[in-house]
């Protein structure tokens, strides 16, 4: 927005290689700014956390209804590829970290390089996830080709389900054990959402990096991307043990 | 602390960052890599406990270690640590309120036990009422 | 929305030309679609939510219409089930939880506070375009072949049903995002952005009463988002756990849904405790009795409405033990709310009351919410409850507090910072007629419905037993009164902005930032940034001068 307001305060830029930032105009420092947008930030970091607990609430409370549902089917999941997964995400993590460190020490082809190697870790990320789902697929435990295939009801009331298959009978002595999959297909489907948004946010700000929009006077997009991308750490921290553990 | 340092004096930042934002707190990158190293290794941890059966307390284990772990990352990582009082509540306190979801939901499935034995009529969600007999399981 | 340039805000009242005001410092189509005015982000709120409660009300008008004969006059069961449905979803979600924080508190928390806008305006136009969304889906729902789950969803009826119940649960994930970001936005505001001198003790109470309500909007609207999200799921790939054919449990969709709905009802009522604290203080020209009491009630009512969402599911299959817990709990909302009421009569007590239009319409409030909360505490009580529940006790009940009182807030609201809006007043004679209209229908309509419900009828029935005919054609004749209020209403507000007299500077006499600034304000709310030396409500600083000046 471009605007005669002769109030606009301008942060200068560290370096030939940065750009000046504009505060915008209803704000009267820079700190007000940066403030205003990290707790409004903060606040969304919030929202994500309810929306998570939703899922998470209702894995405790069927974990609890079907003990050995969860039990047996954490024993389907490789928990080597998921461990590998969890220090993936660890390790961008603290990419993302030492890249929001260099935005704000002003070191340029050091934050781009942060944040690549971040991104890298988002994707080797979602092909191991992608490979879990594919061995799911095999077993016929999430059979993804029938997913939206209509829920097979008979007339005594029973019925079966078509994506839950159990090709090789591995749940059968268990009740309902298309349960355990439904909740771990749900929450990393959601948490792996988060995981493609998060790698483009970083890719976007990548971008104003590259041209200099972020240095030690103006790198809150960074920052705040930041806090997203270890939210998403933070959530699957959680579903490591939940899910490929079971407790 | 002393593995942290402020603005002015980190180390590798070349002609030290000036930071026009206030009190804005730059961690060192020695501080950064011991997080990453923790976490590592509490990973292990988490991995290496679930081997053994602690019966009851297997789940308040994995719970305690993922704690500790998402509590490393938010005062580091994202720098709550740092943060100012108003952000800290903000962000603390949700898990406060996902607590309160948590606790009522989990305390009425609980209950619900006490009931039947005091009523002596099944609640939907009783265990041995929603589980289907052997026979009738079939394509499960 | 370059377009949207900003007024330098240097005239003066005697300059030649009209005054620059946020309505005339641009013009053109993008300078609304686009702006990032928080106050004509406000009025295009307004002209939104005031549509969905004309279409609202109008399936609420054919609900009452069926009605009038005990067979239903004019749909099949089938029908009836989707038409309250609509009535019920468009006045939740489009109208009662966006319309107060939405248009009012958009055009006036940031004057309030001294700022020169909302903390994100981006932000801000992004909750209008995700509230406008979430019609466009609704009404997309009602093509795609309707919804007749009720606006509750309750599982499993919601997960069988054949209607287009997806594309409304993403109508609700979307609106409920628009409400999120709404309170986000008036939470970093206050937090951030108040002028020099607005101390928290300085603030008017309708920024208290928003300051909790977006408390409630940021953290139970996302178990709200994932509750329609996995019956969406459970729609499209059936995931069981809402569903007991797949061993998974209705009553935790239960609890998720009221662990969001129970505190939405407090996001729908706390803004029109605010407007009515100011309305109750300017209009009695007399400092709120118990200020601080209101601004802490308003937080305690937040708290506390997060502990107490079991007690809509006493009929449910919960374990008794949490129905004693939740039972009980309920009846500690009742504290804070009475401790509101009572502040408000006792500000009137002895006030030099002025009984213009906005204060008709606060005193229809403080009659009528006291009647909705009370007989809220009536249902909380267990065993009380199991006897009225889904009963037409319940829906006089929670109608007393939604269209009684926040309605009516809302339209107290409306006429009070009306001349402020658009610096035109509309015919105030006009204005207490309606009032009174609205006042009588509004009771005639739901009065009825306590005896009825107290003697049985039951909630969402299409057809009823002949003894009951009386009750629901008396129903049925005060909702045809209620809405030809209303209709009065639109008339003379939209005739006001035709051909109405100016307003005054200062309408009303009141002594907040919001009437320290020239009317209509302009683009930047202030000619100079505001520093706070009075408190709040303190009416020895009133300057009687601007109530006699013609606004410019
Ligand atoms: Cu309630």
């Amino acid at each position: 927005m471009s605007h005669d307001d002769h109030h606009a305060v301008v942060v200068p830029a560290p370096g030939p290689e940065f750009v000046p930032h504009e505060v915008a105009h209803h704000f009267s420092t820079p700190v007000q700014e940066f403030q205003s947008g990290k707790l409004g930030f903060w606040l969304f970091l919030a929202t994500e956390i309810l929306l998570f607990g939703g899922l998470f609430a209702a894995y405790f409370y069927f974990h609890e209804v079907y003990p050995e549902t969860f039990r047996v089917g954490g024993q389907q999941l490789d928990w080597r590829l998921g461990a590998l997964n969890t220090s993936v995400l660890l390790l961008s993590s603290w990419t993302m970290a030492m890249g929001v460190r260099s935005a704000q020490t002003s070191q340029k082809s050091k934050t781009l390089m942060f944040l690549g190697l971040t991104v890298l870790g988002a994707a080797i990320f979602m092909v191991i996830k992608f490979f879990e789902y594919k061995a799911k697929n095999e077993h016929g435990l999430i059979v993804f080709s029938e997913l939206f295939r209509p829920f097979i009801e008979n007339p005594d009331g029973t019925g079966s389900l078509a994506w839950f298959q159990d090709y090789h009978g591995v749940m059968a002595g268990v009740p309902h054990g298309h349960m355990f999959f439904a909740i771990y297909l749900t929450m990393t489907a959601i948490h792996g959402l988060h995981v493609v948004i998060g790698a483009g946010l970083i890719i976007w700000i990548m971008f104003g990096t590259a041209k200099g929009r972020f240095h030690a006077g103006y790198f809150m997009p960074v920052d705040l991307v930041g806090l997203y991308w270890h939210l998403v750490d933070l959530i699957w921290i959680f579903l490591f043990p939940l899910l490929y553990l079971v407790p | 602390m002393s593995d942290t340092a402020t603005a002015t004096d980190a180390h590798d930042a070349h002609g030290h960052g000036e930071l026009e934002m206030g009190h804005i707190h730059v961690s060192s990158a020695a501080m950064f890599f011991k997080v990453l190293v923790a976490l590592l290794f509490l990973t292990f941890i988490t991995v290496a406990v679930s081997r053994f059966d602690f019966g009851s307390m297997n789940m308040l284990i994995a719970m305690a270690i993922a704690c500790v772990k998402a509590s490393l990352v938010i005062a580091f990582f994202m720098h709550v640590k740092w943060d100012t009082a108003i952000n800290k509540i903000v962000f603390l306190g949700s898990f406060l309120f996902l607590a309160l979801l948590f606790v009522f939901t989990l305390a009425d499935l609980l209950t619900r036990r006490l009931d039947h034995e005091m009523h002596t009529i099944k609640s939907p969600v009783d265990k041995e009422w929603v589980q289907p007999k052997p026979q009738a399981d079939g394509n499960h | 929305m370059t377009t949207n340039t900003p007024a330098v805000a240097t005239a003066t009242p005697e300059t030649q030309a009209p005054r620059e005001t946020y309505l005339n410092c641009s013009s053109g189509f993008m300078s609304w679609a686009g702006t990032l005015d928080h106050k004509r982000i406000g009025i295009m709120y307004l002209v939104g939510v005031g549509i969905a409660f004309l279409a609202g009300g109008l399936f609420a008008l054919l609900v009452r219409l069926h009605l009038w004969e005990p067979e239903g006059l004019l749909f099949s069961n089938l029908d009836y089930n989707q038409v309250f449905t609509l009535h019920g979803a468009f006045m939740v979600f489009l109208f009662v939880i966006p319309a107060i924080p939405g248009s009012i508190g958009n055009m006036v928390l940031p004057l309030m506070v001294g700022a020169k806008d909302v903390a994100l305006p981006r932000l801000n136009l992004l909750s209008f375009y995700l509230w406008l969304t979430g019609a466009i889906l609704a009404t997309l729902a009602i093509v795609l072949g309707g919804f007749d789950t009720g606006w509750t969803f309750y599982a499993p009826y919601s997960l069988y049903t054949d209607k287009a119940v997806v594309t409304i649960g993403l109508a609700v994930f979307v609106l409920g995002f628009s409400s999120i970001f709404t309170g986000l936005n008036f939470i970093v505001t206050v937090h951030k952005l108040r002028a020099p001198g607005m101390t928290w003790f300085r603030m008017p109470l309708m920024v208290w009463a928003l300051y909790s309500t977006s408390i409630l909007q940021v953290l139970a609207t996302p178990v709200l988002g994932i509750t329609v999200l996995l019956v969406a799921f459970e729609r499209l790939y059936h995931i069981g756990i809402f569903d007991p054919r797949l061993g998974g449990d209705p009553v935790l969709f239960e609890h998720f849904f009221w662990f969001y709905s129970h505190p939405a009802v407090y996001i729908m009522v706390l803004p029109a405790f605010g407007i009515i604290s100011e309305l109750v203080s300017v209009h009695s020209r007399k400092p709120l009795f118990g200020y601080k009491l209101i601004a802490f009630s308003s937080l305690a009512i937040a708290i506390i409405s997060f502990l107490v969402w079991g007690h809509h599911m006493f009929t449910s299959g919960q374990s008794t033990y949490a129905m004693f817990a939740f039972s009980f709990l309920t009846f500690f909302v009742a504290i804070p709310t009475a401790i509101k009421e009572f502040s408000w009569v006792a500000t009137v007590w002895k006030g030099s009351v002025a009984l213009n239009s906005p204060m008709l319409y606060a005193l229809a409030f403080l009659i009528i919410f006291a009647i909705g909360g009370l007989t809220g505490v009536i249902l909380g009580t267990l065993n009380v409850n199991l006897h009225l529940h889904d009963t037409y006790f319940v829906v006089a009940h929670f109608h007393y507090v939604m269209m009684g009182s926040i309605s009516l807030a809302f339209f107290a609201g409306l006429h009070h910072w009306w001349p402020k809006m658009f610096g035109k007043m509309y015919s105030e004679t006009l204005a207490k007629i309606a009032c009174l209209i609205i006042f009588v229908g509004f009771n005639m309509t739901f009065i009825p419905q306590f005896i009825m419900g107290s003697r049985g009828m039951p909630r969402r029935y299409a057809t009823y037993v002949p003894e009951f005919e009386p009750f629901h054609q008396a129903s049925t004749i005060g909702a045809i009164i209620l809405g030809c209020g209303v209709a009065l209403m639109v008339f003379y507000l939209l005739q006001s902005l035709l051909s109405g007299k100016k307003a005054k500077e200062n309408q009303w006499g009141g002594v907040t930032l919001d009437w320290h600034t020239p009317t209509p304000p302009p683009h930047l709310n202030f000619d100079h940034e505001p520093k706070v030396v009075h408190e709040v409500y303190d009416y020895s600083t009133l300057d009687y001068e601007s109530m006699q000046r013609d606004a410019t």
